[in-house]
């Protein structure tokens, strides 16, 4: 038995070349180091140079080298990766010189972060689920590119029209989070809402109830019929608010919606905020939740009210793709904006909660940031959007996109409901600014614990203002305000 | 005894401790190091902030609870796990009845039969037993509310995980369940182990069963007792126990803290809130806390040695 | 009522009489309740411990074949007829054939350096004096103790930087040296408990410490070795972190990796029924090699009481 370290390597049969491995070895110490002791070395040791640009023409207007290797991370979650794939398929065929290196994670942070660390970042990301990389730390350390040249390039279907015109409303202004600079691209586009049977509501004989006291009006005649009100996925409470928000929106206006974002004191203190938490604390002190909700995770609630267990589901337009194996055929699924108290509410019927989902980042340490934009302009363009659309049940950024397909039930009520809303579509940013104060504390230890009944409606508004007064105080979180 | 003796100690220390130095050690230091920065996990830049991470851990409300729930698992996991294992080990291998010329103690009928099934929890991957106990858990379709309702006892319905009261019990009862197995058979193999005329010999004495487990056979198997101690604790504090809380509980973490373990915390720091050197700085307190709980174990339960 | 499953060695026992066995021919009352009494009661127990063991998966395997629907719907019924497409779908999704084979060679590499560079680690620092002796012990036991999760950007790089990323040596390596803590702390118990006399005997004749080692202590350590083998086994079996970060080329991806990646979708696309099809694929051949090898395993655990 020998005792120098090179053994290491020998006894485990990685002894080819042992020269070279003990040279590496040194390496080792050497990078680590290096980011120890420069508090701020902007790379952390790859060697490669960025891609050189390629020659921009009207084909080809972000200059991407077409014979650069691109590299694109997906995250993959309820949209599946199909729609990515054929996306990469077309900017294969646009530059067949280009090696693209296509990959598919659930786990984005603990894949991407040492690659971050080390300054060798794929060259576009989809940056989401559970495992989604902290976007406001991306961002403050200067980790992702300003994607506005992307926005400013002719789109892919129209050279006469920027990609900034082709999108919907307010994804430009989402993927801000201090001045001008875009730095995340939401693809998809979700509309937040009440989610019913169209078919349930039909046999109870009754419509989408407008105000509070037909809610619950509905909610005592769906009970009389054996099914529940609610249900709503108890174990991630944080669903509550895709209801609850708009309908905030709705009885005290925008500002509301804004202070609370803004952490601004006693934003929750609020009356329209007050009386909101009291109808829905009304559907639990009432019976109308469904029984054992608390215990359910997303998943089992949403089987739950597809098995029509209960009538009414606060959900985003993905489960019309997540629960699409347990959605019945004749269910008639719909969403609806939120119900709202009365006549005295700030905004009619029909506000809704609509905005961008599925965040594409290009890393500003990217080695062909180009070629992650063209891969984004390629995504945004009608006939990739089309694509999503019809295979995940989803809209996406692009505006438009749905004619010539046909939509699925979910989609349709969907599309609607926007066009109800028209200009009255609300978008709290709480969820992306702060997570875990949305996520962990009021959505969890807030409004679970009130839906549970285990906190009455003042109790819940004041624990979760001490919870949104303690982030504004949080020195160790970068805070955000509305423009 | 002396010739060569030292270099027969460093040539068989050499390969191990550099394997452990390189792979785990220095990455570990360096992780330390980080818990006196800023780093936030995506990207290299930080700067040093001295101990301003340990002093907001002492602030923080969800680091206490987070350290209250990860205490309870160390002492209540081990506690209920080797006494059930070493209930059911000893039932296997002396609870039988017994019979006209044969040998003083005999373990049940089909004492290998209960060996196998009582193992089978232990080969499945913890993810998966979460998974599993997630489904039988939920108090709408699952199979533990069914099961009251199937018995009549329809206005018994639990909320189990949503239940803050009940969840941390719910997440602890899995661990126990997918780990009683693997004891259950290091103890009887233990117990088999020991002479049967020390049994007999204590039964000559007048002891009943009760007395002679804790008279011969408890003495006789605790150091394997003492090492399944330590390796449940370290469970309870680490890998298993951040398995089934962040697979089953609510949130996960929840209800309202009531499950928050310092590994899922560490965690949800670091892969959550891009704050990966507050999340070291807890780490070095669950390492703290580990390093105390087995030095305790390790100093309580110094015996003398029993040699037979 | 006689067991002959039990592998209690018993020497004498039947050969000799002795006891409470002498007075069988009229055994005192109080003795026989107390026997029936404590036979009824253990058997109970054990019984119930049993079938709660056993019901969970039998619900898996059998939910396995089910459609979503009915998982839901009724839980407790049988499946209407046997879903195999759950299987198929589980066994694509999941690679299983593909990363079976990886999972294989990389568990069985490292499981077998584990016990090796383990055992030499701990016996030395259990029979020997030595300035550090306790230091290293403590190093060793501590690595126990310390979340991996926060380990793994430099560790990411320590493996970069040794070109060892994406290899399965290289990954051995890495669950070689995340499993040496705690078979460093029990074999080092357990090297303590053998008894010094013996190896003392072989060194006086001549042998080298090596020799010792390998001929004489080593076979005397089998019951350690085998329990902290299987220790080890469960857990390099079951690690899914370390390959997450350091495996990340498809075709070189572990079992587990499979696993995670078919649960984590179940959370997004809903497919119960293909999940439950792949965690029984998944439990099914680590259930089937403890059966067929349960004898060895506990003979190997017991073997220490033939010393």
């Amino acid at each position: 038995m020998g005792s120098t370290s090179g053994e290491n390597h020998e006894s485990a049969g990685v002894g080819r070349r042992d020269l070279i491995r003990r040279s590496a070895a040194l390496g080792l110490v050497s990078v680590p180091a290096t980011s120890f002791l420069s508090a701020c070395a902007s790379s952390g040791g790859g060697g490669e140079d960025k891609a050189e640009s390629g020659e921009r023409t009207a084909k080809n207007p972000l200059g991407v080298n077409d014979g650069a290797r691109m590299e694109f991370v997906l995250f993959d979650g309820g949209f599946g990766t199909e729609y990515a794939e054929d996306a990469v398929r077309i900017y294969e065929k646009n530059f067949p010189r280009a090696e693209v290196k296509f990959s598919a994670t659930q786990k984005i942070q603990s894949t991407l972060q040492p690659r971050f660390n080390q300054g060798n970042p794929p060259d576009l990301i989809d940056n989401s689920g559970a495992e989604q990389m902290d976007m406001g730390v991306l961002v403050g350390k200067n980790q992702l590119a300003d994607l506005t040249p992307l926005l400013d390039a002719p789109s892919y279907d129209d050279p006469d029209k920027k990609v900034r015109d082709t999108l919907r409303p307010g994804i430009v202004e989402m993927g801000r989070f201090d001045g001008e600079k875009v730095w995340v691209l939401y693809y998809a586009y979700t509309v937040y809402g009440v989610w019913y049977s169209q078919k349930a509501l039909d046999a109870l004989d009754e419509q989408y109830p407008q105000t509070w006291d037909q809610m619950l009006a509905v909610c005592a005649k769906a009970r009389k019929k054996g099914m529940a009100g609610w249900t709503y996925a108890g174990k991630y409470p944080y669903y509550i608010p895709f209801s609850l928000y708009p309908m905030i929106g709705k009885v005290g206006g925008r500002e509301v919606l804004d202070a609370i974002d803004n952490l601004e004191p006693n934003a929750w203190k609020h009356p329209a905020v007050k009386a909101c938490f009291e109808a829905y604390y009304e559907l639990y002190r009432k019976g109308y939740v469904l029984r054992g909700t608390p215990g359910l995770d997303h998943i089992q609630s949403q089987t739950a009210w597809a098995r029509g267990k209960a009538l009414f589901l606060p959900n985003g337009s993905w489960v019309e793709n997540e629960s699409a194996n347990v959605i019945p055929a004749d269910f008639g699924l719909a969403v609806s904006a939120p119900t709202g108290l009365g006549s005295s509410d700030k905004l009619p019927f029909g506000t809704l909660w609509a905005s961008g989902g599925e965040p594409f980042v290009v890393p500003a340490g990217a080695r062909n940031g180009a070629g992650g934009m063209e891969q984004l302009r390629i995504m945004l363009g009608e006939a990739a959007s089309k694509n999503f659309t019809s295979k995940v049940k989803s809209l996406t950024a692009f505006d438009g996109g749905t004619d010539g397909i046909t939509l699925t039930p979910g989609l349709k009520s969907g599309v609607a409901a926007l066009e109800k809303a028209g200009d009255n579509v609300v978008n709290p940013r709480i969820q992306d600014w702060y997570v875990q104060l949305q996520k962990e504390k009021i959505g969890v230890a807030g409004l679970g614990e009130m839906m549970a009944g285990r906190l009455t409606p003042a109790e819940a508004v004041r624990k979760i203002q001490g919870f949104a007064d303690e982030t504004a105080r949080d020195t160790s979180i970068k805070h955000y305000k509305h423009a | 005894m002396q010739h060569g003796k030292y270099r027969f100690i460093a040539g068989f220390l050499a390969v191990p401790l550099g394997l452990y130095a390189l792979f785990v050690v220095w990455p570990f230091i360096q992780s330390i190091y980080y818990s006196f920065t800023d780093w936030t996990g995506l990207s290299p830049e930080f700067e040093m902030v001295g101990f301003g991470n340990y002093e907001r851990m002492l602030d923080d409300e969800i680091f206490w609870k987070s350290l209250r729930h990860s205490l309870l698992f160390a002492l209540v996991l081990p506690l209920v796990t080797i006494a059930l294992a070493l209930f059911f080990a000893f039932m296997i291998n002396a609870g039988g009845r017994k019979r006209k010329g044969g040998p003083a103690v005999t373990g049940v009928r089909g004492a290998s039969f209960y060996q196998i099934v009582y193992f089978f929890p232990q080969v499945l991957s913890i993810a998966i037993v979460a998974l599993l106990f997630a489904f039988a858990y939920n108090p709408d379709s699952g199979a533990v509310n069914s099961l009251l309702r199937g018995i009549g006892l329809d206005g018994v319905q639990p909320l189990w995980l949503g239940d803050p009261d009940l969840a941390l019990w719910c997440v602890m009862a899995v661990l126990v369940w997918s780990t009683v197995g693997f004891f259950v058979v290091l103890f009887s193999a233990g117990m088999a182990s020991i002479p049967a005329e020390l049994y007999e010999a204590a039964l000559l004495d007048g002891a009943n069963r009760v007395t002679t487990f804790f008279r011969v056979t408890l003495p006789l198997l605790w150091d394997t007792v003492q090492s399944g101690w330590v390796y449940l604790g370290i469970l309870a504090l680490g890998a298993e126990s951040f398995a089934v809380v962040q697979i089953m509980t609510t949130g996960p973490g929840g209800p309202d803290y009531s499950t928050t373990v310092m590994v899922l915390y560490v965690y949800q720091k670091a892969f959550r809130d891009g704050q990966a050197a507050y999340a070291t700085t807890i780490g070095v307190a669950l390492l703290v806390v580990t390093l105390a709980f087995a030095a305790a174990v390790m100093r309580l339960g110094r015996r003398e040695r029993l040699e037979y | 009522m006689k067991t002959t499953e039990n592998p209690a060695p018993v020497p004498d026992g039947s050969g000799a009489p002795v006891a409470g066995a002498d007075h069988r021919a009229g055994p005192p009352p109080k003795e026989k309740r107390e026997g029936a009494v404590l036979d009824v009661f253990s058997h109970g127990i054990l019984v119930v411990w049993a079938v709660m063991v056993v019901l969970p998966l039998l619900w898996a395997v059998m939910t396995s074949f089910k459609d979503d629907g009915s998982i839901f719907g009724s839980p407790w019924s049988l499946p209407d007829r046997l879903r195999f497409d759950n299987w198929s779908r589980a066994w694509t999704e999941a690679d299983m054939g593909d990363y079976f084979l990886n999972t294989v060679l990389v568990v069985g590499g490292s499981l077998v350096g584990t016990l090796v560079l383990g055992s030499m680690a701990a016996y030395v620092l259990a029979r020997f004096d030595f300035p550090g002796n306790r230091f290293v012990y403590y190093l060793f036991v501590g690595g126990m103790s310390f979340p991996v999760m926060l380990a793994l950007v430099p560790l990411f790089f320590v493996v970069n930087n040794m070109g060892l990323l994406n290899t399965v040596h290289g990954l051995i390596l890495v669950y070689i040296a995340y499993s040496l803590p705690f078979t460093v702390f029990f074999l080092t118990a357990f090297f303590r408990t053998l008894p010094a006399s013996v190896a003392e005997a072989a060194f006086v004749d001549g042998a080298s410490h090596s020799r010792t080692f390998f001929q004489v202590m080593l076979p005397m350590a089998r019951p350690g070795l085998v329990s902290v083998g299987i220790f080890n086994f469960l857990g390099q079996w079951n690690q899914y972190l370390l390959p997450t970060v350091l495996n990340t080329e498809p075709d070189r991806r572990v079992l587990t990796q499979g696993l995670v990646q078919l649960a984590v979708s179940q959370g997004y696309k809903g497919d119960w029924s293909g999940l439950f099809a792949g965690l029984v694929m998944a439990m099914l051949p680590v259930l089937a090699a403890y059966v067929v090898f349960q004898r060895q395993v506990v003979q190997g655990l017991t073997a220490g009481a033939l010393k």
